[in-house]
């Protein structure tokens, strides 16, 4: 939670280290005690012969059904932009541990069980390792039995589960909330415990889910993020994914190397938060089209022959003089964990901020939660900005936080004010430090879901360092068609709040999803960089239920495609050739005039159910690096700084040095000196990978 | 259930509890020595995890989650015996200890850790640090000893010691990612 290291933690890194020394250098190694282990288990069990088979294939049973669900429950995920399970607990550092959520004994939502007695230690009956905590699990006969369910597709399967079972996000942070040991009862994992777990450890099944990648196991500070590695065109002509204009990793990057000095671990770079961080200089759309595409082909800096692929959206600018009537709603924590400089200060700052561009017809109200949820300020009109600043300034941290009250009552304020045809948004400022109070996670993510549907959507602002809860928050917003933007400081705050309010507060599309399709006759294989966990399912494509990103007024959205071209030798194992049919044969390449792939894009207006199609057709004109766009170009070295920050396997020939050629020549008028910052973020990584020895 | 398949099963059941000690028992070993348990009492309480996981019946899922669970069980066994001996209590704080574990170590037992470090030992440090390392790893040496063969004064062997497992631990950690 707090900046400074914990002393505890770190006395115990460095008994750990010195530990692991005795065993290096010292000799110090554990004993082999395995046969003396398994001697005195046979012992065992001939003193005990009464431990009958029937509990345990019982126990067993049961598992195994939690086991299928949850690894429908993973192939739901991957095609279920819904639930980014990775991407949040990147975004900000969090606190000393993720890993803890594993000894947590029950489920976030159910009452902690009062300590067992020392005398069921060894109480057969209490499930080992399974819940019986879970009213669906015991209930649910085995899914063997279970009629229909294997003829579901996974997505359906997925929000069975989540009905039933009431799946909550949130991972309660060790260090607030401290799981006792009880000695004698050993853990019960809860169902959902073993279901994120299996979505976080079981990365074969990520690999090989029809969407292909997502995240790795649940590390600790940040999940572990596998990069999409490249796809042969022939097995998976098509790329699908959700649009993503979240940039909380780029910050939390320059939080590390501008303001700590050091490297960020791997899993805490996504590599589009990086690249969608900037603002490329894409046109607009002219017609009544809500954003424009832009699609460039040219030569990959980083792999002699490869071919880069950056595809471009534009969102409708939206001035602030054009911006619809907005009715804001801020919800704001207040709680203890909020008093730090970095944190309510910083919040009141921004919030000033935006209340400074709000005219006359806009109305803003402000609702605490902490202790107790409160409505601070009624909903007020934009023309009484001291007022509001009043209110603002009269905030103080303390107590601790009940999220769930507060989320209702700043919803039921946006509702009574709902201006039609207007903005009408919860903005939810906290350290992510929420819970739920007596709302289970599952109902809230719903309400926010219905709310979305009816007009009011929710965004995310996060401030601080270290929470676990980031899950959360990331996830809300998405349900919430909203966005999630992480508050480093004031130069950020201008950013989302000032710079980019259009963006934050006017949606102009939602459930914008990308399909691109690769010509066979002109591309081997392809890799799209970043955005492993947005990847969609190829069906999730034209299916209007299936959510996905939103774009705001002004937002641009980059995404890079590294391309084999056809002919070109690819390291990729592929399937054996099918034995019952042939693969279809790839279309005349003339007939097609030698494109190299087509861009397919789908969204919604931003009241509407329906989707629309638009298509772009690519045909490489073969460009060298140098001559393409210098947006592409920077993108391009931004791509590259992430996938040497995250020393990516793809990252080819790419250096700093080389990034920072690029970035300096393609960095133009930069108005805003976000790029001369990256520019500065390239020359403080490559001292701090030289320092640690760290090969480029 | 026919006694031949309860047989199979039995013997199924046999082969998967052994193959689950020979991967973990360093690991929990390790843990133990973590949570201040001295050999022989690490020694012993790995044999009584194990024995609790066979009582009750395990199902080996993800390495993590067994790691973890394991490492739950030898904690509370940890607890159950410095209760029965009452005047001994854990020397750390056990949750912190795991917090710390589950992050830094993970699920290889610290398999990982320890060869990163054997990693960060030729790259993290300098010469005289490494030296200093092995004279208090590998020889024994007191901090006076390591002083007078570095020609330093106690105080600098402190800080360069301590420097140099804070550097490590910086390596480590970004190598593993954590």
């Amino acid at each position: 939670m707090s900046p400074v290291p914990d002393p505890k933690r770190d006395e115990l890194e460095d008994r750990l280290m010195d530990q692991a020394l005795r065993e290096v250098l010292g000799g110090e190694t554990p004993p082999e005690l395995s046969e003396r282990v398994l001697a005195a288990a046979e012992k065992q069990k001939s003193v005990s012969p009464q431990r009958k088979e029937p509990v345990m294939s019982k126990s067993r049973g049961i598992r195994w059904i939690v086991g299928a669900l949850a690894a429908c429950l993973v192939v739901g995920v991957t095609v279920a932009l819904l639930l980014p399970a990775g991407r949040f607990a990147r975004e900000a550092a969090r606190g000393p541990d993720a890993s803890g959520y594993m000894m947590e004994p029950q489920a976030a939502t159910v009452p902690r069980a009062a300590p067992s007695s020392e005398a069921s230690a060894d109480d057969e009956s209490s499930t080992a390792a399974l819940p019986q905590a879970e009213p669906g699990v015991g209930a649910r006969p085995p899914a063997e039995v279970q009629p229909g369910l294997p003829h579901q597709s996974a997505t359906e399967h997925k929000r069975v589960l989540s009905a039933d079972l009431d799946i909550p996000f949130s991972v309660r942070p060790l260090d607030n909330e401290p799981v006792p040991i009880e000695p004698g009862s050993e853990p019960a994992i809860s169902l959902e415990e073993a279901q994120r777990r299996q979505r976080f450890d079981d990365g074969a099944l990520w690999g090989t889910s029809p969407s292909g990648q997502g995240p790795g196991k649940g590390g600790d500070q940040y999940d572990r993020l596998v990069e999409n590695p490249f796809r042969l065109v022939k097995d998976h002509p098509l790329s699908t994914f959700s649009i993503d204009v979240d940039t909380a990793s780029y910050a939390n990057v320059r939080r590390f190397l501008l303001g700590e000095g050091r490297l960020p671990p791997p899993d805490a770079v996504r590599i589009e938060e990086l690249v969608n961080y900037f603002k490329y200089d894409y046109a607009g759309p002219e017609d009544d089209v809500p954003f424009a595409a832009h699609i460039e082909a040219a030569a990959c800096p980083w792999t002699e022959g490869h071919r880069l692929v950056r595809v471009g959206l534009k969102g409708k600018e939206v001035g602030n003089e054009e911006r619809p009537e907005s009715n804001l709603v801020f919800l704001l924590d207040v709680s203890g964990s909020m008093n730090s400089p970095d944190k309510l200060p910083l919040l009141k700052a921004g919030m000033k901020l935006l209340v400074e561009q709000m005219r006359p017809n806009d109305r803003v109200a402000i609702v605490v939660y902490a202790s107790a949820e409160g409505l601070a300020l009624p909903s007020t009109p934009g023309s009484e900005r001291e007022e509001i600043s009043a209110a603002l300034e009269s905030l103080r941290a303390g107590g601790s936080t009940a999220g769930g009250a507060g989320i209702e009552l700043a919803y039921r304020v946006a509702q009574e004010n709902f201006i039609a045809g207007g903005v009408n948004r919860v903005l939810l400022c906290t350290d992510g430090d929420f819970n739920v109070g007596t709302t289970s996670t599952g109902d809230l993510v719903r309400m926010v879901e219905q709310r979305a549907k009816q007009g009011v959507f929710l965004s995310v602002l996060g401030f601080g360092r270290g929470n676990l809860n980031d899950a959360m928050m990331e996830n809300i917003s998405n349900k919430g068609n909203g966005n999630y933007a992480y508050i480093d400081g004031i130069t950020e705050a201008h950013k989302v709040l000032v710079e980019q309010m259009g963006g934050t507060l006017v949606t102009i599309a939602k459930d914008v999803k990308i399909q691109i399709e690769f010509n066979p006759a002109r591309v081997a294989a392809y890799r799209l960089i970043g955005y492993e966990n947005r990847i969609l399912a190829a069906e999730d494509f034209n299916d209007d239920k299936k959510d996905a990103g939103e774009i705001g007024a002004g937002h641009t959205v980059t995404a890079l495609y590294e391309v084999v071209p056809a002919g070109m030798e690819v390291e990729v194992p592929g399937v054996d050739p099918l034995k019952y049919q042939t693969p279809a044969a790839p279309k005349d390449d003339g007939a097609t005039g030698g494109e190299l792939l087509t861009l397919k894009l789908r969204y919604k207006q931003p009241e509407a159910d329906t989707s629309r199609l638009l298509e772009f057709p690519l045909v490489d004109q073969g460009t060298r690096f140098g001559q393409a766009s210098p947006d592409l170009q920077f993108a391009a070295a931004v791509a590259s700084f992430g996938m040497l920050l995250r020393d990516s396997p793809h990252k080819g020939t790419a250096t700093y040095e080389a990034v920072r050629e690029i970035a300096t020549a393609s960095k133009g008028a930069d108005a805003s000196g976000y790029r001369a910052e990256f520019l500065q973020m390239v020359g403080r990584a490559k001292e701090l990978a030289e320092a640690a020895g760290r090969d480029e | 259930m026919h006694s031949k398949g309860m047989t199979a099963a039995t013997a199924d059941r046999q082969a998967e509890m052994a193959a689950l000690v020979r991967a973990h028992q360093a690991g929990v070993w390790r843990y133990l020595r973590f949570l201040g348990c001295d050999p022989t009492e690490a020694d012993d309480l790995v044999q009584e995890t194990f024995l609790a996981v066979l009582r009750k019946g395990f199902e080996v899922r993800s390495p993590a989650e067994t790691a973890a669970y394991l490492r739950t069980v030898a904690r509370n066994r940890l607890l159950m015996a410095r209760r029965q001996q009452s005047n001994h209590p854990p020397v750390v704080d056990l949750e912190a200890a795991e917090a710390v574990w589950a992050r830094v170590a993970g699920e290889d037992g610290l398999s990982d850790y320890l060869a990163a470090l054997g990693d960060c030992l030729q790259k993290a440090v300098g010469p005289r640090a490494r030296q200093a390392l092995e004279l208090q790893y590998r020889d024994r040496a007191s901090r006076a000893e390591i002083a007078a063969e570095l020609r330093l004064a106690v105080e600098g062997v402190k800080t360069l010691l301590r420097r140099a497992r804070s550097a490590l631990r910086d390596c480590v950690e970004r190598r593993l990612g954590r």
